[in-house]
Order: C-alpha cells, then structure tokens, then sequence
C-alpha cells in the first residue's frame, strides 16, 4: 500500500520546464536588469534546483513525513529528550497573525503585545529557576550553555581574575565540554562515584582558584537528584568560582526545588524539552539563560523591560557580552513555553513534575527485574538501565534492543548515553503517557531481553528498511545528490 | 491537567508497585533545604478557551505587516510564502519527532535534511552543506571559527562595516574569548574599497567575512575581495540572501570557502526575528571542520539506498571538547520549510521572485528620490534594499509619522552607524505593489504627514 514513489528524492522527479507559476505579473515599469546590475554580478542562469510540480511537492513530502516516528504517532521515551506531548493549542497561538507577521525591527509602540508575553515570560523561568535576571536570546540549550560561560569571562574578567577552567562531571552532556572550549575555557572533567553522583574528592583535588565554572545537571544524567549540591556550589563559591546548572533535566523539579535555591549562579532551560515546544526533527529549540542579580548586567541584549505599562526593549548595557544571537531569539519556541505556562500555573507544573517522576518510578520498578538499572531503586524523571549483563550473557547489545523496540512500534531510549554507564538505555517516560502505555512498553522490553540473539542482531525486521551501513556513510560521505 | 493520564486508581496501582507510600516520597532524596517551601508565585492555570483569548488579545495589540505595508528588511523579510510550506511542515510527523538518531523510523526527516543539504548547494554553488545552524548571526561565526581552525591562524578576522551590524556583534561576543581581533574595515560609500581591504588583511589574518549584497543592499566586489584574502593564506566567507541567487552569481562561483545565509526568506515568517534558519556550505575540503548535523547516504543491509546522520566523529556527543562545535539542537523543521519553499519555486520561481525584488526596489528607489528631500545614500548597485538620505535629518521622526499612517518605511541606520542618523534603509520584496510603493513614496515626501 506504501507509495512507491515516495522513496525517490525529488531531483529524481524534476523534469525540465515543469514547475509552478508563483507571483503576479510584474507591475512596476520593467526595466532591463543588465542595465540595473552589472552584467559581470549576473548568474548566467538560475540555480538548478528541482522542476517539480505542486501537486509533486504535496505528494513527495507528505509521504516523507509518514516514514517518521514521532510523538503525534508514537511513544518516544528517548531519554534527556522529553519528548512530552505537543499541545495543539499552543501551535494555533503561536501562530496568530499579530505575532506571525512581526518584523524585528518595528518600533517598540507597535510590539506592546508581544513584549508583554516575553516579559512574563522571562519573569516567569526566574521565578519557576530562583533566578531573577534572565536572557530569551540563545537558540538553543547548548547555545544558552556557551552563553552563560560568556557570561562567566566576562564577569571574571571584570574582577581581573585569570580563571581558565571549567570543570563538569563524566556523565555531562557533550554540550558541556564542547561549549566550554569555545567559550575559551580549559575542560577538566570530574570523576563520577559509581552510586553515579559527582567524587567530591575528586572535585576538591581540581578545584583551585583558577576554575571559573563548575557546569553540574541536576537532577543528573543518570536521573538522580545529587544530594552533595548545596555542599558542592559551597565549596566552590569558597574558591570563588560559578556554578552552572545544565537545565536538561527541569521536568523533574518544577515548583519542587529550584536551581537558585541549592546553590546554581546561573542556569539554560529547554523549552522545547520542559515546556512541550515540539522537536520539529531536530529544532528549532531555545535556551533561555537565568542568572543571580549581580550577573545580570552581564546578559545579552535585548532583554525587554516594564516601564510602568510600557515595555521596551533595552539595548546594550555596558556590561552585556554583545549579542550571540541574530535579532531577539528564537520568538516563536517562547510563545509556545508561555501558553505551556500559562496552561499549567503552579499547581499544574508542580503536577507535570510529579507525575514525570512518579511514571519514571513505575517504569522503572518494572524493568528492573529483567534489565539491571546499576544506580538504584529510584530515580527522578528518567532512569538508566544497563544491558551489559544481558551482552555477556547473550551478545545482545543496548542497540539490538533499541532497534527490536522499533519493531513493536515503540521510539528506542536513548542509548549508549550517559557514557559512565556500560551499554546505558535511558529511559525518560515523561508525564503525558498512560500507565497503559509504560506497561505494554515494559511488557516488550521483557519480552525481547527472551527473544534470540540472532534476530536482536538483525532487527529492525518491520521497518521500512533494516540498519543502515553508518560505516560506509563515514567513509565516502555523499551528502548531496548530483545528476549523473 | 489535560495532558495527564493517571487516575486516582492509577496512582495507587502505581505507587505500590514502586513500594512507597505517597508521591512525596518520591523526591525524599532532595534535601528539605534545598526544596521549594512555597507555591510559585505565578498566575494561576488558564484553560484553553481563557488562553485563547488571552493571546488573540495580546496578538492584535501589535501592529503587523498583514494590517501593515511592511518596507523593513535588513535581514528579516516579507517575502510570500506559498500554502503549501505551512500545510506540509505543520504535520505532525514532521514537527514533533526528534533529531533522527534512530534512521530506520526517521527516513523523511534525514531524506528531507538530505535533499535541503543538496538544494542548498545547488543555490549556492558549493560542494556540501550542513542540514542547517541557528540564523545567519550564528552561521557567521561558527564560519570564522571553522576559519580559525582550518587556516591554524587565530590573529585577526577582517570583516566591513557593511557586513550586518548584529553579526559583527556576534562575532565580537565570540573572539573576544578567544584572543582574536575583529577588524572592522569602513564603508563610507556602501561598499569596501578592496585596497583599504588589502591594507588591513596580513599573515595573521583568518578570514575575510563579506557580505554581498551587502547590508545596505549594495553589491560587493567579491571577487576582488577573495583575491585578496587568498593571496594573503587566509578564506573568504560570504553571506549571501537566498532570494538574490535567482539572479546573482552564486558564492562558490565567486570564489568563496565558505558560504553563509539567513534563511528566514525561504518559506519562513519573520515572527519577530526567529525561529530563523542558519545556512552554511563550504568547499569540500572543509567537511570534517563543518559544525552541525549533516545527512549522508548509504545503503541498508539488504542494499537499498537510505539516509543516516554521518560524520559524526565531528560532533559534541562524540568529540566533547575536540568537537568542531557545541551545536546540538538545530533549525531541522525550519530547513524543511526551506527545502518545500525551494521545491515549490524552482528555479523560474526563483528567478521570478528576485527579479520582482530588483524591479520593484529599483522603482521605490526612484519614486522616493523624485522628492527634493531624499537622495540615495550610495551609488554603488543594489538588490532588494537600499539607503535612503533624508536631507532634512528627520528620519526618526518621519517613521514615526509614516508608521501611524500604516507604512513601516524602513529602518533607522543611525542605531549601528552613529555618522548615518540621517539615513534610513528600505527593503521592498516581490509581495509590495506598486500603489503600496506609491504609497510609500508619498507619505515620505509629506513628511510623513498623509497617505
């Protein structure tokens, strides 16, 4: 029943001449563009892309887009993701005219609506992260890490401190790392104790006084809230270094416990996580940045401000890193975290984050039994289990079971991540799923840790085409389509 | 509380299942003096009918450019986007699934990356590109850091004052962290003079970043530009404006390393300034330093031609610190839209738009300057913008005035280029006819006074 055609690219449907008329005729007197531009600035023809008609185009990518698993059609417990439901409403909304069509440089009188909604946007994400001075400008997560460790020299460096490193556990996400690299930082990882909680010892024999930031996830990667963390941020404030809290995992402690409070400088959200703005294949994202009071004369510009009833638009302080982004952000991923917002108020996000974690819990006393989750009983609002008993035994590996997962129709956990866990399947099951669904989901996964190993290897069986050859892809990268 | 599931009975099932008595038990393992003791203090929850009013309320106190004629530019547009680009990219399995780790459930979404990444060279005339960065602003500076690396020079970057002033501020934010220099090349006539160029480019510098067409919409001499740049060891980026390949030499045909663009033109509204769409190719050389997803194909183990994230190896989740870059979430639906947007308009499509661009700027330009009061600021040529000089330097105060009679004239330059308060720029797209430009020419030459 599938379309055949729907695996051909569209350069393979291209036929010369073939193609849509767009735009009116012109209505202004014409005049001769190689008397307009000169003749040497001219493309001799346009570029040559697809001639594809429109009925073509509808076609060729609806049909793409039904190859694609996603939240609207599965269940998607990709762990660190929180791929929690999308509202609809928040799509509409975001999508009003008055919004849709706002240039980035109108004039402030014609904006008051929107500022308003990023106002209480930006009061809201200090509140809900005990932070108060907050940036909407980085585009995403990791964007928002880079920023904040901007942030961080800048601020050194106005005290004349010489602070080269940053320090971040072996469980962090790559972002860390990598983020501290081009924010000219020095990266020194810090042991993780095999409970999976950071080696104070450890951190206390790399802390001196030239680390800048401790960059910490809590809750963690593995899922679990680090009890040392008001000891930890103590410690390095004693040696006056900031602490930055990577925001990944928010979904477990809204209304619950808040950055500012246990100890964190400085903090990125995830709308796109957290606040239900859906993944669109990749992004867009943003990462919103909240910091303590005296670092807020540090924040990118714009930050919008209330002047009475009027709010504007503050242009650089003289303290401001600059920009690190193009125009204000990624607006219409925050319109979308203020209607999830507004949707839930505290009581209601107070319950997302209980009912993460409580459908984490029940998840994870179900797999236990068959799938050894090495850090414990409990755990926040994901889990990682370990198929590393199940390899030895077996040969099946944390991917096979992935890829068979697939074959039942469910997204695979994310796997071989945090790296300090062996063959890691981390499991985030978010709030908007049914007990229904986790236990048909922890129902498979037993049912395929007893399924052979030869058919784990070759799985997926069902899907439209079985693993690809990723070491091929590596080797001789194609990575455009050319006419032969 | 309408996205939960779990029911009374549930709860319980659930809890005891766990082993504990209460939720609260669950977050026993957070310190009680690390816990919130109070409620947030924000608004309480709206449903959806009180949200609905409450945003169509907040929406229509703005005034924007569909109850507008919008004439504002300087890298956000007001170009048309065709029905297709929303009903296609708002499905479902396009916007809500993620970045495609698992390819053999994530076909469309690495096909559709796949076919952008080729139709973004096509545009540009590069070999590869990435399956897109954040905006343009960021495209700008993870080309120069790619600069930085590849040339192993981390002196100085060359940039002219008439690359986009907010890029130049990104990049400020950047280099500074690591010890290189921005040089800032002036541009008093609109365009820079490549032997002022020449002057400050030396074997410590990076690259040369242009932009062509320029901020002011004026034509650059890339070529030229690129010699230089070459002739001293160091890369040439260009930021181009998708829109302007339907006419315009392609980067790569010019010369450059490393092309560049904000893609908000390709399908995209300009929703206040994001989510935009960060474009970057480059010559094959430079692949393995390219920051980003990119999609490669390969074949499946019976042998069919499939799609996979490739090149890994590059990227933080691998590299950690040695990562080309620390990107990890993407525009992945934003390059989607590009790639329906591009599919739809095909090159006669294309050409048509920018041609419909030239014609009609060209127009305004002429029919603004038939005023006594207003003289084209360069000479240099230009594509879909241009400056405008006010002679009586009025200019905040006449777009003040012109916006209360519905026309958003253009934007002030005096904001970035404190010599230029008396210059603002006007961006007209295929979408403005000619009585919105005739319009527009006469509330300016009235001083904003009447339509």
């Amino acid at each position: 029943m599938r379309n055949q055609t729907s695996m051909r690219l569209i350069f393979e449907l291209s036929r010369s001449g073939r193609g849509s008329t767009v735009l009116p005729p012109l209505d202004v007197p014409e005049q001769h563009v190689q008397d307009l531009l000169p003749p040497d600035s001219l493309a001799d023809a346009p570029p040559p892309l697809p001639e594809v008609a429109e009925p073509d185009v509808v076609r060729h990518f609806t049909n793409l887009s039904t190859l694609n698993m996603a939240v609207d059609t599965h269940y998607y417990p990709l762990g660190s993701c929180t791929m929690k439901y999308n509202p609809k409403r928040n799509e509409r909304l975001s999508s009003l005219p008055g919004f849709l069509h706002l240039h980035p440089y109108q004039d402030e009188e014609t904006l008051q609506g929107l500022l308003q909604v990023l106002f209480e946007l930006q009061q809201t994400l200090g509140e809900i992260a005990g932070l108060p001075a907050v940036t909407l400008q980085p585009a995403a997560g990791a964007h928002g890490e880079l920023t904040a460790l901007m942030i961080a020299a800048a601020y050194f460096r106005d005290l004349g401190q010489q602070r080269t490193k940053v320090l971040a556990p072996d469980s962090a996400h790559g972002t860390n790392p990598a983020s501290a690299r081009m924010a000219g930082f020095q990266t020194v990882t810090v042991k993780s104790t095999r409970a999976g909680f950071v080696d104070v010892d450890d951190l206390r024999a790399k802390l001196d006084d030239s680390v800048a930031v401790f960059m910490i996830t809590n809750p963690n990667t593995l899922g679990l809230f680090d009890q040392q963390m008001s000891q930890i941020a103590d410690w390095v404030h004693e040696r006056g270094g900031l602490i930055y809290l990577d925001g990944a995992n928010m979904n477990a402690i809204l209304g619950i416990a808040r950055p500012g409070d246990f100890g964190a400088d400085m903090m990125h959200y995830n709308p796109h996580k957290t606040f239900s703005g859906p993944h669109g294949g990749g992004g867009p994202g943003a990462g919103p940045v909240c910091v303590r009071r005296h670092l807020g004369d540090y924040l990118p510009a714009p930050v919008v401000s209330r002047h009475g009833d009027r709010f504007t638009l503050e242009k650089l302080p003289p303290k401001s890193i600059g920009r690190v982004r193009s125009f204000f952000g990624n607006v219409g991923v925050l319109l979308r975290a203020y209607c999830y917002l507004c949707t839930h108020g505290p009581d209601g996000l107070r319950r997302v984050s209980e009912n993460a974690v409580l459908n984490a819990n029940y998840l994870l006393s179900r797999v236990k039994h068959f799938l050894p989750v090495p850090q414990g009983d409990r755990c926040m609002h994901e889990f990682v289990a370990s198929a590393s008993k199940l390899k030895k035994e077996t040969g099946v590996t944390a991917m096979d079971l992935a890829k068979r997962l697939l074959d039942y129709g469910f997204h695979a956990p994310t796997v071989y991540f945090p790296l300090t866990v062996p063959e890691a399947v981390m499991v985030e099951p978010t709030e908007t799923e049914s007990k229904e669904t986790l236990d048909a989901f922890a129902e498979t996964l037993f049912r395929i840790t007893g399924e052979t190993a030869e058919l784990l290897h070759e799985a997926p069986h069902s899907t439209l085409i079985s693993r690809p050859d990723e070491v091929q892809a590596a080797r001789k990268p194609v990575m455009r389509w050319t006419s032969e | 509380m309408s996205y939960l599931f779990n029911t009374p009975e549930d709860l319980q099932q659930m809890l005891e299942a766990i082993g504990v008595g209460s939720i609260d038990d669950l977050f026993a393992c957070i310190p009680p003096s690390l816990r919130l003791d109070r409620p947030l203090q924000l608004p309480p929850a709206m449903g959806e009918l009180e949200l609905s009013r409450h945003m169509s309320a907040l929406a229509a106190s703005n005034r924007c450019a569909e109850d507008t004629i919008c004439f504002l530019g300087g890298g956000s547009y007001d170009h048309f986007i065709p029905a297709v680009v929303d009903a296609l990219a708002s499905r479902g399995e396009f916007y809500t699934s993620y970045t495609p780790y698992q390819p053999e459930v994530s076909q469309g979404n690495l096909q559709a990356m796949f076919e952008y990444q080729t139709m973004v060279c096509q545009l540009t005339g590069m070999d590869v590109s990435n399956a897109s960065l954040y905006d343009g602003g960021s495209a700008a500076v993870e080309a120069v850091l790619m600069c930085l690396s590849a040339t192993r020079r981390d002196g100085n970057v060359v940039v002219p004052a008439s690359v986009h002033p907010e890029y130049r501020q990104i990049l400020e934010t950047y280099l500074i962290n690591l010890g290189t220099q921005l040089v800032t090349v002036p541009t008093d006539d609109g365009v820079v003079d490549p032997d002022a160029l020449a002057a400050v480019v030396n074997d410590r510098t990076a690259c040369v970043l242009i932009q062509h067409p320029n901020f002011f919409g004026c034509l650059e001499q890339v070529e030229a530009v690129g010699r230089i740049a070459h002739d001293a060891g160091a890369l040439l980026v260009q930021a181009f404006d998708p829109i302007s390949l339907g006419l315009l030499k392609r980067p790569g045909d010019l010369g450059a390393d490393i092309a560049i663009a904000e893609g908000q033109s390709l399908g995209n509204p300009m929703i206040f300034g994001g989510p935009y769409l960060g474009i970057m190719a480059c010559r094959d050389q430079f692949v393995r330093r390219l920051p980003g997803r990119i999609a490669g194909q390969t074949t499946d183990r019976r042998g069919r031609r499939c799609w996979v994230l490739t090149l890994q190896t590059r990227e933080q989740h691998i590299r950690r610190d040695k990562a080309t870059s620390n990107i990890c979430t993407n525009q992945g639906l934003i390059a989607v839209r590009a790639a329906i947007y591009l599919s739809v308009l095909g090159p006669q499509g294309l050409r048509q738009t920018a041609e419909q661009c030239l014609q009609k700027a060209r127009y305004a330009m002429q029919q603004i300057a038939a005023s006594q009061r207003f003289e084209a600021a360069f000479a240099a040529p230009t594509f879909k913008e241009f400056v405008v000089r006010d002679t009586e330097d009025r200019v905040t105060q006449l777009l003040r005035d012109s916006c209360q009679h519905g026309i958003l004239a253009g934007v002030p330059l005096g904001r970035w280029y404190p010599q230029w308060q008396d210059a603002f720029l006007v961006t007209v797209t295929e979408k403005r006819t000619r009585s919105e430009i005739d319009a527009l020419a006469k509330v300016l030459a009235d001083g904003g006074r009447a339509v």
